[in-house]
């Protein structure tokens, strides 16, 4: 500790680059920090699936309906335990949620105030998702209305909704919309999660009885998924096989797969985001390494005398190269700490901001928030870095002879 | 017994498959309390006969023993606790660390020691009074002239109280008036103080401040 005030001295020597070099560092740790927190919040919502739920969908894509009777055969195969569809209905609120049935249109769908929301088979839904905790009664409400929705907190808390409330929603797929209008919903119900018990649960999500769905829309609808509970999630593979089996020479093939597998089929659409976000952040790292072993070689260079005379003095060529390693990772420290508050701030910005927030709660990514261990990542690759950086100067600086440093002009 | 005794030494510097002999057996005895001059032209192997007494560099053979020590055989850390130790080196340039002010410059040995804060300051700035730049604490070297940077630089030799101070032209940069009040101060530290003194020079008018000269030349002693 007797020389950090040494150290920093000598980081002030040369302000400009100094700054220079902590931004650069900063930037970095930044950019690291940001896209392990995307990446992050995506294997969240990853988490919040469970081993014990399969979901079959048309093999083509997700576009085509799968007709309803596949339920029941599902239901039929050994090892499933519960079969309830899933269709994801696609809504967004009008532009504005206070505006009576009458006033809206189609055309003043405002999305971005998207959110999920699925027509569901309650009774089987429900039971296949204990994550979702509904206050005692509101359940026996919500089945005893069909137009009747159940939301999570986090959209409860978003739109300001409490139970009995009404609000609109129009879907942008076309086989999901009414002629005389958007759908009309009633809050009867709002879930919460157990984060500890079922973490990466989001309660972004609004489900509502798929009777209404289909009852609105002239009775013409198939499903667009099944979800499947199984008893021995071991097994999943075996029982997804004999469901894609038991359609295999209809008109209409299955793909079945489990849930975490559908959920990260979604991220796929988007190319191999982990690769990308981890490449990026490789490219930047080692730019940023480089440029730091720069500036510790020409501070190194231009102190060889000094280091000459701290050797003259007594210090052994190990505390010398510990010094310059020193002040190289106090680099990376200070660089670090600024990333990390830069993209801690960038979070917050991006979750407090109208519009970006609700575009990421869309996503899913509500919640975006730098997490401990990405932030202690963050900071143990800045330390890294600057260790690495500085490595190699210092080395240089213990290996010098005294006689030949004092000897340059 | 001679504080710094030079046996046979002899320097040999290669370069490629060129040897260059820096210094050839040569022998010198300073006596505890002396203050020895070593002069000659340019070339003749002072400076290195100071460095290798300073213990900042190795002979190629020979014994270099030093309040002591015998400086050749000591390994790379050795060295450095030797140095901390024994030994003040006054450089021609000064070279004091410009981020450092005048007391923190002169404290920088004494990190090497296990003083308290407070007593490394203590210490410094009682160097700095014996050097008589008390009221330049706190000044940084560029705010200092060239006369005062090197009583600095003497201040910082002095202040782990080594036995030997070696000089390598410690008033080469300086003017006329500077020189002379250097001089003075380094015979202060010799009379007043005890310390034994090896200083290079190229000035007659600094040589006649030692007690003894020694005149090297193509890297023996000529007298």
């Amino acid at each position: 500790m007797k020389f950090l005030p040494y150290l920093l001295k000598h980081l002030r020597r040369n302000w400009f680059r100094t700054t220079l070099t902590v931004l650069a560092m900063a930037l970095c740790i930044f950019l690291f920090c940001t896209l392990q927190t995307v990446l992050a919040e995506i294997n969240g919502l990853l988490e919040g699936t469970s081993a014990r739920r399969l979901v079959t969908r048309h093999a083509v894509s997700l576009v085509f309906n799968l007709p309803l009777s596949y339920g029941a055969r599902i239901q039929s195969v050994p090892g499933v335990q519960r079969v309830a569809g899933v269709s994801w209905f696609g809504g967004s609120l009008p532009a504005k949620k206070e505006e009576t049935k009458a006033d809206q249109d189609s055309s003043t769908t405002d999305f971005s105030n998207f959110f999920p929301n699925l027509a569901v088979e309650p009774e089987p839904f429900f039971a296949m998702y204990p994550e979702y905790v509904l206050p005692p009664g509101q359940y026996q409400e919500f089945m005893g209305e069909l137009r009747g929705a159940i939301i999570g907190r986090k959209l409860a808390d978003r739109f300001g909704w409490k139970v009995g409330d009404t609000f609109y929603l129009e879907s942008f797929i076309p086989p999901y919309r009414k002629a005389d209008g958007p759908f009309e919903f009633i809050v009867k119900g709002i879930f919460d999660t157990d984060p500890a018990r079922y973490p990466g649960t989001d309660t972004n999500l609004m489900v509502f009885n798929y009777k209404y769905l289909y009852e609105a829309t002239g009775q013409r609808l198939g499903m667009g998924t099944f979800y499947a509970e199984i008893a021995d999630p071991d097994k999943a593979g075996e029982v997804s096989r004999a469901i894609d089996a038991l359609f295999e020479n209809s008109d209409a093939q299955t793909r079945t797969e489990t849930e975490k597998a559908f959920a990260a089929s979604f991220v796929a659409m988007a190319g191999n985001l982990t690769l990308l976000l981890n490449g990026i952040g490789l490219a930047v790292t080692f730019t940023i390494l480089l440029v730091v072993a720069n500036t510790m070689s020409i501070a190194v260079r231009e102190r060889r005398k000094e280091i000459a005379v701290l050797k003259t003095l007594g210090f052994t060529s190990k505390l010398v190269m510990g010094l310059v390693v020193a002040e190289s990772v106090l680099i990376g420290v200070l660089g670090g700490a600024l990333g990390i508050a830069a993209s801690q701030g960038l979070m917050w910005l991006l979750t407090h901001t109208p519009g970006i927030q609700d575009a990421l709660a869309g996503l899913g990514l509500s919640s975006l928030t730098l997490r401990p261990l990405v932030a202690a990542l963050g900071f143990a690759n800045a330390v890294f870095l600057g260790f690495a950086a500085g490595f190699l100067p210092a080395l240089n600086a213990y290996r010098a002879r005294i006689t030949d440093m004092l000897r340059t002009v | 017994m001679a504080m710094v005794d030079v046996r046979n030494v002899t320097k040999v510097y290669r370069r490629d498959v060129e040897e260059l002999v820096v210094l050839n057996g040569l022998s010198l005895q300073v006596e505890e309390g002396d203050y020895a001059a070593l002069m000659g032209p340019s070339g003749s192997g002072k400076s290195t006969l100071l460095n290798l007494i300073a213990g900042i560099d190795k002979p190629t053979s020979g014994d270099v023993v030093v309040a002591g020590t015998n400086v050749a055989q000591l390994g790379e850390t050795e060295l450095a606790a030797f140095r901390s130790h024994n030994v003040g080196f006054i450089f021609q340039f000064y070279n004091l660390i410009p981020v450092l002010n005048a007391t923190e410059n002169v404290e920088l040995p004494l990190l090497l020691t296990h003083l308290s804060k407070a007593e490394r300051r203590e210490r410094a700035l009682t160097a700095l009074k014996v050097v008589g730049l008390a009221d330049r604490a706190s000044h940084y070297p560029r705010q200092l002239s060239g006369g005062q940077e090197q009583r600095v630089a003497i201040a910082r030799a002095i202040v782990t109280d080594p036995k030997v101070l070696v000089a390598d032209e410690p008033t080469g940069d300086l003017d006329a008036k500077s020189a002379t009040e250097i001089l003075d101060l380094m015979g202060s530290l010799n009379r007043d103080f005890k310390k034994t003194i090896v200083m290079v020079t190229h000035d007659p008018r600094a040589a006649e401040r030692a007690k003894t000269q020694h005149h090297l030349e193509k890297g023996v002693l000529r007298d």
